[in-house]
């Protein structure tokens, strides 16, 4: 859905610190929401960890960087790096031309997929969530 | 006719002087990654030479040339008239600041340290779980990209310090600030006070730091003089290891890129070596070494201004260590190893880290 | 100002990241190392040969000139945009697109750099021999644009020696192959050697097929100094009759052998003139024997003092002298013009004389060095351009600089190119039947002017 001009589809899953995932046959993929691809600005560097690398939830596993931020990537839930967008190795920028779409960044296996249901998900949780945020950023910034 | 600006008052000479030759084409590494000869240190001069002959005045056109340059020197150590582009850069940098015409990313730099103390507008260092002291022989300054970016090398550094049982203390740094006069800004002199002011309350008789750049800016600067006629020394780690025995041996093929801060801006190309030398036999240089070293990219605030550029800078560097077959690119310069691991492609399978930590891995292995 | 229509088009063909109008990017290609400047509409950056075609037919169409250009090092004024129209770079196109060793064959594209070309060649012992001292810059474009020359010239020739064939886009986009890829080949007329040297006036160069030797690994270097002119001149002639040809014999003037000592502390004898040789093979042996010749002959020509050199170290300092000429030069006076009038190789010290007496009567500062072994030298003017008296007595001395070298039965230009420079001295030196002939071959290829125009006096009716 479209809220305070940020869109956010409804089908995905959102992981609090700006991440969404969606569910794609006993995989997870996972990238980069609206919100933060807006705040972040143009992102020049994607960490794309190994494959097999093991992630746990709730603990860093990445880095993304725009020209004056570093973000960390936490792991939405526990399970292993299958796979990465390799495009984003050479154009990050996808990122912020296709968030949910080209701009995908990595994709899970997860140890449990129920994980997935703790993530925020619906329409009135997303969007009580993103007024959350839309406040917290505006007084900081 | 009277000069409008201070570029032309300071370096009229200079500019003239360009005979437009293009040499400079051969080692800029902004031309090297974009094949614009409006990026090159020759475009730049051609503009200038334009501003002083009245064909076209300082504005935003000018932006993206003048804001575009790593201020490395590689133009001016094979310019065959001598003609010092950084130089001239960073005092234009200050008239287009004058006029309001700065890029974005240095005018939000500048508005960063007035409220931060460090050019992320992070609001916590990492405490590298160290306490402060009150007094200590050294302080180790970490700078603002080991403070925030290369935290595992500042860490290593530290445990390297630690194992050696050197006497030092962290004290709580502020932005060396150094960064502002290079992007046409004053130092940030309140930062420049606090830092002074904690390393001189430690009694220290040296600091000792892991940035280049802040060697530079501490030695350097008339604002630190203080600091200096309080005849405190400001050193590089690499100079202030060079002269221990580490005992530490690797066979593996290492290579050693020079920072552009530490190199031809301070000569500094021997020492780094000494102690490489001593733990990595298997050594071998990069095609373009010492002065002639290929910048990475980061420098002269265009890793934060133009970062896809600066990625393909250090794309070009890391091109040349996987010519050289070295496994290992050891540097000393948190900027570089930043910039250069950004830039590393998966498939290449080289280590990029500083010195320290290398050794501080060594040291890891041998126990 | 480029139409906006036009602009539009130019996109469509190159992409919008390859065209720019962006005011840095204008003022740059206002200029080459010339003392020319001239702004362009707007610049292209190609990749394919496609794109250079497509970019010609709709500038041929549209009536608007062109300007190749590469790393716009050239010292005439050629990759200047006289008349303003599109500045077509062809740096990106810089990859060499085949290398066959037995066949003696390198093909390249024309913004490959030549040191890039070296250093493909120098793991197989081979190199291009043509060695332009803008060898760390300069693209092969430019190499071919204006038949480059080096050092190298009197044992090794130039360019054209070494090109076999060529990919060329027509000024209305039509694409023609000259030559091939063989060695010796006659068939039909030699389009290659008339696109060599024509200064991007005739066709774009999008391929090259060039000839390359295997490298000697053996040098023997040694200078000598002379305190008379006419003697250093006779040395050179007395070499090329010595039976070998050394595969460099350069010559430093008086003036420039001041300016060297006033901004190095190189030391060198402060003599009339220094010769600098070296001579090439695969062993010891028979570079000393050469070089003996070169010796005996300078033996003969009363120098003050002749040195072999011993060691690689040796040769190096030797050679430092006149790397360093250029270099030195450029920084005394705001501005210099550098030319390359050439003469036969007996005429050297004739020329040497004239350019002494040319600085004296108008009292300005030209320093000479240059290759004297293919009688090639480079007078360099120097003088303050924001002083009106020393431009004017600067261009006195140029026009007298020609018009000597033309007496001494010599050329406007031996490897710089005329392009704006010397446009207005082509009559001096072609009769009126080879100018409207050159005229007559420009307008069979370009019919409406618009590949590099203004060049080389071809505009004049």
């Amino acid at each position: 859905m479209e809220f305070e001009s940020y869109n956010m589809p409804d089908e995905l899953y959102y992981e609090p610190n700006h991440y969404w995932v969606r569910q794609e046959g006993d995989l997870l993929v996972m990238g980069m929401d609206d919100f933060a691809r807006k705040l972040a600005g143009q992102i020049v560097f994607v960490q794309l960890p190994d494959e097999g690398k093991a992630i746990k939830l709730g603990k860093k596993f990445a880095s993304v960087e725009s020209g004056k931020w570093l973000g960390k990537v936490y792991a939405p839930v526990n399970g292993e790096i299958a796979g990465v967008n390799e495009e984003l190795e050479t154009n990050p920028g996808l990122i912020n031309q296709d968030c949910y779409g080209a701009g995908w960044m990595y994709k899970i296996k997860p140890d449990d997929m129920g994980e997935v249901q703790n993530l925020l998900h619906g329409t009135e949780a997303v969007q009580k969530w993103l007024t959350e945020e839309i406040a917290k950023f505006a007084k900081s910034s | 006719m009277e000069a409008k600006y201070d570029f032309e008052r300071k370096y009229r000479e200079q500019i003239l002087r360009c005979s437009r030759c293009g040499f400079c084409q051969a080692v800029c590494p902004v031309y090297g990654a974009t094949l614009r000869p409006g990026l090159n240190a020759r475009g730049k001069m051609l503009l200038l030479k334009e501003v002083m002959d009245g064909r076209i005045d300082l504005s935003n056109d000018l932006i993206e040339t003048l804001f575009q340059c790593t201020t490395c020197a590689s133009c001016t150590h094979n310019c065959p008239s001598g003609v010092e582009v950084p130089e001239i850069i960073k005092v234009a940098r200050k008239d287009m600041v004058d006029i309001g015409s700065c890029h974005p990313a240095f005018t939000g730099m500048n508005e960063v340290l007035q409220k931060h103390d460090n050019i992320y507008a992070e609001d916590e260092a990492g405490d590298f779980g160290r306490q402060k002291k009150a007094q200590a022989k050294y302080v180790f300054f970490s700078g603002c990209v080991g403070l925030y970016r290369e935290t595992e090398a500042t860490e290593a550094a530290l445990d390297v310090l630690d194992k050696l049982e050197v006497d030092y203390t962290l004290i709580e740094e502020a932005c060396c600030s150094g960064v502002l006069e290079d992007v046409g800004f004053p130092l940030n002199s309140a930062l420049v006070e606090t830092n002074i002011e904690r390393i001189l309350a430690t009694g220290a008789e040296a600091v000792i730091t892991g940035c280049p750049y802040c060697a530079r800016t501490l030695n350097g600067k008339t604002q630190y003089a203080p600091l200096r006629a309080r005849g405190v020394i400001v050193m590089h780690i690499a100079q202030f290891l060079k002269d221990f025995d580490l005992g530490l041996r690797t066979d593996k093929k290492v290579t050693y890129h020079d920072p552009c801060d530490l190199g031809r801006h301070c000569g500094i190309y021997e020492e780094p070596r000494e102690t490489i030398r001593k733990l990595a036999p298997n050594f071998v240089e990069l095609p373009h070494h010492h002065a002639d070293a290929l910048c990475c990219g980061a420098g002269g605030g265009v890793r934060g201004a133009y970062a896809k550029n600066s990625i393909d800078m250090a794309r070009r560097r890391l091109k040349e260590v996987e010519e050289s077959g070295a496994e290992v690119v050891l540097t000393e310069c948190n900027s570089c190893v930043h910039n250069l691991s950004n830039a590393k492609l998966r498939k290449q399978k080289i280590t990029i880290c500083t010195t320290t930590q290398f050794i501080h891995d060594l040291m890891e292995e041998a126990e | 100002m480029i139409d906006e229509r036009i602009k539009q088009e130019l996109i469509r063909i190159v992409g919008q990241q390859n065209f720019t109008d962006n005011l840095i990017d204008m003022v740059s290609y206002s200029y080459d190392a010339s003392e020319h400047r001239a702004r362009p509409s707007c610049a292209v950056w190609v990749e394919t040969t496609a794109q250079v075609s497509e970019v010609m037919k709709l500038a041929n169409r549209e009536k608007i000139p062109v300007t190749p250009r590469g790393a716009g090092t050239g010292l005439s004024g050629l990759s200047v945009p006289a008349h303003a129209g599109i500045v077509m770079d062809l740096t990106r196109m810089n990859r060499i697109l085949e290398l066959r060793i037995e066949d003696r064959l390198a093909v390249v594209q024309p913004g490959l750099v030549y040191a890039d070309l070296e250093k493909a060649l120098a793991p197989h012992g081979f190199f291009f021999p043509p060695d332009p001292s803008s060898g760390k810059v300069c693209t092969m474009g430019g190499t071919v644009g204006t038949n480059a020359g080096g050092v190298k010239g009197a044992k090794y020739g130039t360019t054209r020696d070494y090109v076999l064939g060529l990919e060329v886009v027509l000024a209305d986009g039509r694409i023609m192959r000259t030559g091939g890829k063989t060695i010796k080949n006659v068939s039909g007329y030699d389009l290659t050697r008339l696109f060599v040297a024509s200064e991007g006036t005739l066709g774009v160069v999008t391929e090259i097929a060039l000839k390359i030797n295997p490298k000697p690994t053996v040098t023997t270097t040694a200078m000598a100094t002379f305190n008379d002119l006419e003697d250093a001149g006779r040395a050179v002639a007395e070499v090329m009759r010595s039976g070998i040809l050394p595969s460099v014999l350069e010559i430093l003037g008086r003036e420039t052998i001041l300016a060297i000592n006033q901004n190095t502390d190189l030391n060198l004898p402060e003599v009339e003139a220094l010769l600098l040789a070296e001579t090439d093979g695969y062993t010891r042996e028979e570079t000393e024997f050469q070089m003996g010749k070169v010796v005996d002959v300078f033996r003969r020509n009363h120098p003050g003092m002749v040195k072999l050199a011993a060691s690689a170290q040796e040769a190096a300092q030797l050679w430092k002298a006149r790397k360093s000429a250029y270099a030195v030069l450029a920084r005394i006076k705001s501005h210099f013009v550098l030319e390359d009038v050439t003469v036969p190789i007996g005429r050297v010290p004739a020329l040497l004389k004239g350019i002494q007496a040319i600085a004296k009567k108008y009292s300005i500062q030209i320093a000479t060095f240059g290759h004297a072994g293919d009688g090639n030298l480079h007078p360099q003017i120097l003088y303050d351009g924001y002083d009106p008296e020393q431009v004017k007595s600067m261009e006195a001395a140029s026009d007298e600089l020609f018009k000597l070298s033309i007496e001494l039965e010599g050329t406007l230009t031996g490897e710089h190119g005329i392009g704006l420079s010397k446009a207005a001295y082509m009559t001096l030196e072609h009769d009126a039947v080879s100018l409207e002939m050159m005229r007559t071959i420009k307008r069979a290829f370009d019919p409406n002017n618009i590949l590099n125009p203004g060049k080389m006096a071809l505009d004049a009716a």
